[in-house]
């Protein structure tokens, strides 16, 4: 059988590497530098922490946070006071989240988030 | 936000004519009416920057209120046997089969039974909680448990034997490995005490797969098995492991051994959902939610891959706890379609609690087509069915690892997406797995598709109404017709139509359907391909049940699993499934270009090139300038040219007159070239650094006057809007119609 593994995804993350994280918060949608390609690409495979998702409340326009559970059948975990209106504004948040579990180490300023 | 789910339902027949019955089969668990309307859908996608969602709504008998009551769904697969004489003969009985356990470990599973679980009485051999093998008998308020001391390994093949020895007392059952060593053997056998001649229960069914939960003929079920079953023999004779090896060995049991209760044989009648048996008291059973056919056997050793050449190392069936292709729902409403209505996408819509914070709006999709050989328009868009059944109810977002890092973003779960994370009963597509990891190569439509309705996931169906919304802003009198007809009456279903759109992603195609373009084409039918991956994977539609498809995808192509070698086969069909290129007529060929890559990050428009000069073509480009990028704007991505895109390739086919108008190469890196387009693995082959990651525009006449335009992107249908229409991939689109409208032939091609 043809499996994907989620832990199979294993780009060194460097916590000294704040410019990638300069380079996310300019522009969460891309396009990207090969390194914060990487990067990305190690917290978008394992879905680190569990993987974040977004739940639609507005077609195009709203959405809350969302974490699937991990397992067939089982309720999708909502996050009904985190809601979005961009999806620039969804990626960075989770981006947050994802680099401290990567890191150990809290994003200083994560409130300011992309412009 | 609005619920979308808390009414669901399925109108079956899925595809009606006019002056034909629809019925409509409704479930809530919630709400104990709904307000029904009956809708043609104009535009099915929700999305404001866009045409949001329109419909017309004719006025019919059953618009109003509906009663509605909750209709359970059972999934898992099985085969039940009605009970016979045969199966009550007192004395010793045994059984002896192979078994392939896929989730061994996933709670208990029944193998073969005929046991009731109301009253704990008769026989059932079963895998428990913790993977052993377990024979069961139950009699007279007592009940008797044979259990192997060893589990049974995943995916690997034992001979399992079992049984009661009534004149002795005992019971037994024990396991062999086909392959004992390197650490799999996992060969035990049990004894324990049993009952002398205790006596079976009457009018109990016997079940493959599962156990019967009650009496009768037709019984509900439970204990569903996720694995594989091979020639399962049923003795009246103490259990003997080496006679019953022997006995499933045997293709060709005696069928007047007086002492063979029964020996089915799963390679008889593969496409159909009945199982033979060879015995002489003709035990034969029906199958029940569609398990898997055409199933490499215990015997299978690679001398062939196809079931047709040599079905006796077919005779297994992979069943599945979570199989589901026929709600079985009682309807709630039956509306005859008016002869004079016109064809097209419709729906039920479901209204309840509209003035709270949680609204109820849900749709129960249905085509009215245009009755063959009685066009209303000279044009006629196809209602990619095969493709919306092969994506129904896809949880890839859900379930897939890779799902994230392909989208390149946050997965955005709609309400139905929550709501299926929840509700894998209601069955998935052929883009996900089962429970127990294989894939999952079957799809119907008696049950509710949440993705192929309004307000639904928009690929596929959602993107295909841009086109619907942008011909009727057009006024553009057109037909539908639907993938299930060109498979049934070919090129008949096509030809009396002057031109023909395929939609945003036709990607599932049976021979009879490729056959069918390839047929229209050549008579001088015009062809709009307006997608991309389109005419990609072969598929089979069942032989008797309507709106049923198949595909097994084999080890190539952009494929969310891998076919198990040997099975890779139709068993609806007996052909060879996977991609079209894999098989003789690559899109190329058909369409003039064909897949190559996905592109996520965002989409692009594309550039014009010299042959969209070409005086030959000046009616596609008037009003054009050729020297502005042509749509560079869109809903998918704000591009043209995105999602999944084709390219030319002479090579695969794409004709010598074709004419390669515009192209979008520039797809940077998010442009990913789908693994058939790989001969070797190197760094380098991203849309960055690969031109041959692109889409393009062709055009080419066929015989007869006949003509082809391919667009060679699904984001395309969603740029027609930008703009209230006016725009130039709505204005290329409408040239090209407006001249594939006209029956002169294109001149200026040698013959």
């Amino acid at each position: 059988m043809l499996v994907n593994d989620p832990e199979a995804a294993h780009w060194p993350v460097d916590p000294a590497r704040l410019d990638l994280v300069e380079e996310f918060r300019r522009k969460p949608r891309g396009p990207h530098g090969d390194e914060l390609q990487k990067l990305l690409h190690r917290m978008r495979w394992s879905g680190v922490g569990n993987r974040h998702v977004l739940i639609v409340i507005e077609p195009n326009r709203r959405w809350m946070l969302g974490r699937l559970p991990g397992r067939r059948g089982a309720p999708v975990e909502t996050f009904p006071n985190r809601i979005f209106t961009s999806l620039a504004e969804a990626e960075w948040a989770v981006f947050v989240m994802r680099w401290e579990a990567l890191t150990g180490q809290r994003i200083q300023d994560a409130e300011r988030g992309p412009a | 936000m609005t619920d979308t789910n808390s009414v669901l339902g399925y109108a079956w027949p899925l595809v009606v004519s006019p002056g034909e019955e629809v019925t409509f089969h409704l479930s809530s668990a919630a709400l104990a009416s709904a307000e029904a309307t009956l809708l043609r859908v104009r535009c099915a996608d929700p999305d404001p920057d866009g045409p949001g969602l329109r419909f017309h709504q004719p006025g019919t008998s059953i618009d109003g209120p509906v009663a509605l009551r909750n209709q359970p769904l059972r999934p898992g697969s099985c085969a039940i046997v009605p009970d016979g004489p045969a199966l009550s003969r007192t004395g010793s009985l045994s059984l002896g089969l192979f078994l392939f356990p896929t989730a061994p470990g996933a709670g208990e599973q029944t193998i073969l039974s005929r046991w009731r679980a109301d009253t704990q009485a008769g026989w059932r051999l079963a895998l428990t909680a913790d993977a052993k093998l377990q024979f069961t008998v139950g009699a007279g308020g007592r009940v008797w448990r044979a259990t192997a001391s060893r589990p049974v390994i995943e995916r690997e093949w034992i001979f399992v034997a079992a049984g009661l020895d009534a004149a002795a007392g005992s019971m037994s059952v024990s396991q062999t490995s086909l392959d004992p060593q390197a650490g799999r053997d996992t060969g035990c056998s049990s004894t324990t005490d049993g009952p002398r001649d205790p006596t079976w229960p009457g009018d109990t069914a016997l079940v493959i797969a599962a156990h019967a939960l009650e009496a009768g003929p037709s019984p509900r079920t439970a204990g569903h098995l996720d694995g594989k079953i091979d020639r399962p023999r049923l003795l009246a004779a103490a259990p003997d492991p080496a006679a019953l090896r022997a006995l499933s060995e045997n293709l060709s049991p005696h069928p007047a051994d007086p002492a063979l209760i029964a020996a089915w044989d799963f390679s008889c009648d593969i496409p159909t959902g009945t199982v033979r048996d060879l015995s002489a008291n003709r035990l034969d059973g029906t199958l029940r939610q569609m398990p898997m056919r055409a199933a490499t056997g215990a015997n299978w050793d690679g001398r062939t891959v196809h079931w047709t050449e040599a079905p006796e190392l077919y005779g297994a069936i992979h069943f599945h706890s979570d199989d589901m292709h026929d709600a079985g729902w009682t309807p709630d409403l039956r509306f005859t379609v008016p002869e004079t209505w016109r064809s097209g996408f419709y729906a039920l819509r479901l209204r309840a609690r509209q003035e709270s914070e949680d609204p109820v709006e849900s749709f129960v999709s249905f085509f009215v087509r245009a009755p063959l050989g009685k066009p209303r328009a000279e044009l006629a868009f196809v209602a990619s069915t095969a493709t919306f059944l092969a994506y129904a109810n896809s949880a890839l977002r859900l379930d897939q690892v890779h799902a994230e890092a392909m989208l390149e973003g946050l997965i955005a779960l709609s309400r139905d997406d929550v709501y299926l994370q929840e509700h894998r009963e209601l069955g998935l597509s052929t883009y996900d797995t089962h429970s127990d990891g294989s894939g999952w190569c079957y799809s119907t439509a008696k049950r509710p598709i949440l993705n192929m309705r309004p307000r639904g996931a928009t690929l596929n169906y959602g993107n295909d109404t841009h086109i619907i919304d942008w011909l009727e802003n057009a006024g553009q009198a057109y037909d539908i017709i639907v993938d299930d007809d060109i498979h049934r009456h070919g090129a008949q279903a096509l030809a009396p139509y002057r031109c023909v759109i395929t939609g945003s992603h036709p990607e599932y195609f049976s021979r009879t359907m490729i056959e069918a373009f390839d047929s229209y084409q050549r008579g001088g039918g015009r062809h709009m391909y307006l997608g991309g991956n389109g005419f990609y994977w072969r598929i089979g539609w069942h032989p008797t049940e309507p709106h049923a498809m198949e595909i097994r995808r084999g080890m190539n192509g952009l494929r969310t699993w891998e076919g198990e070698p040997g099975e890779n086969a139709l068993s609806f069909t007996g052909e060879p499934s996977g991609l079209w290129r894999a098989n003789g007529r690559p899109p190329q060929r058909l369409v003039g270009v064909g897949f190559d890559a996905q592109v996520f990050t965002r989409s692009y428009p594309y550039a014009w090139r010299e042959p969209a000069r070409d005086p030959r073509v000046a009616w596609a480009v008037e009003g054009i300038d050729l020297d502005t990028p042509l749509g560079n704007f869109g809903l998918r991505g704000g591009g043209a040219a995105g999602l999944e895109v084709d390219r030319v390739e002479p090579t695969l086919g794409s004709p010598p007159h074709l004419l390669w108008l515009a192209t979008a190469d520039r797809l940077d890196y998010g442009g990913v070239p789908t693994l058939e387009e790989l001969r070797t693995l190197h760094r380098g082959t991203m849309g960055d650094q690969n031109a041959r990651v692109r889409a393009d525009i062709a055009f080419f006449p066929t015989a007869q006057g006949g003509a082809v335009f391919s667009t060679g992107s699904i984001a395309w249908a969603c740029a027609l809007s930008h703009n209230g229409y006016d725009n130039t991939v709505s204005r290329l689109t409408g040239n090209v119609l407006r001249r594939f409208l006209d029956p002169a032939p294109f001149e200026g091609f040698d013959a």
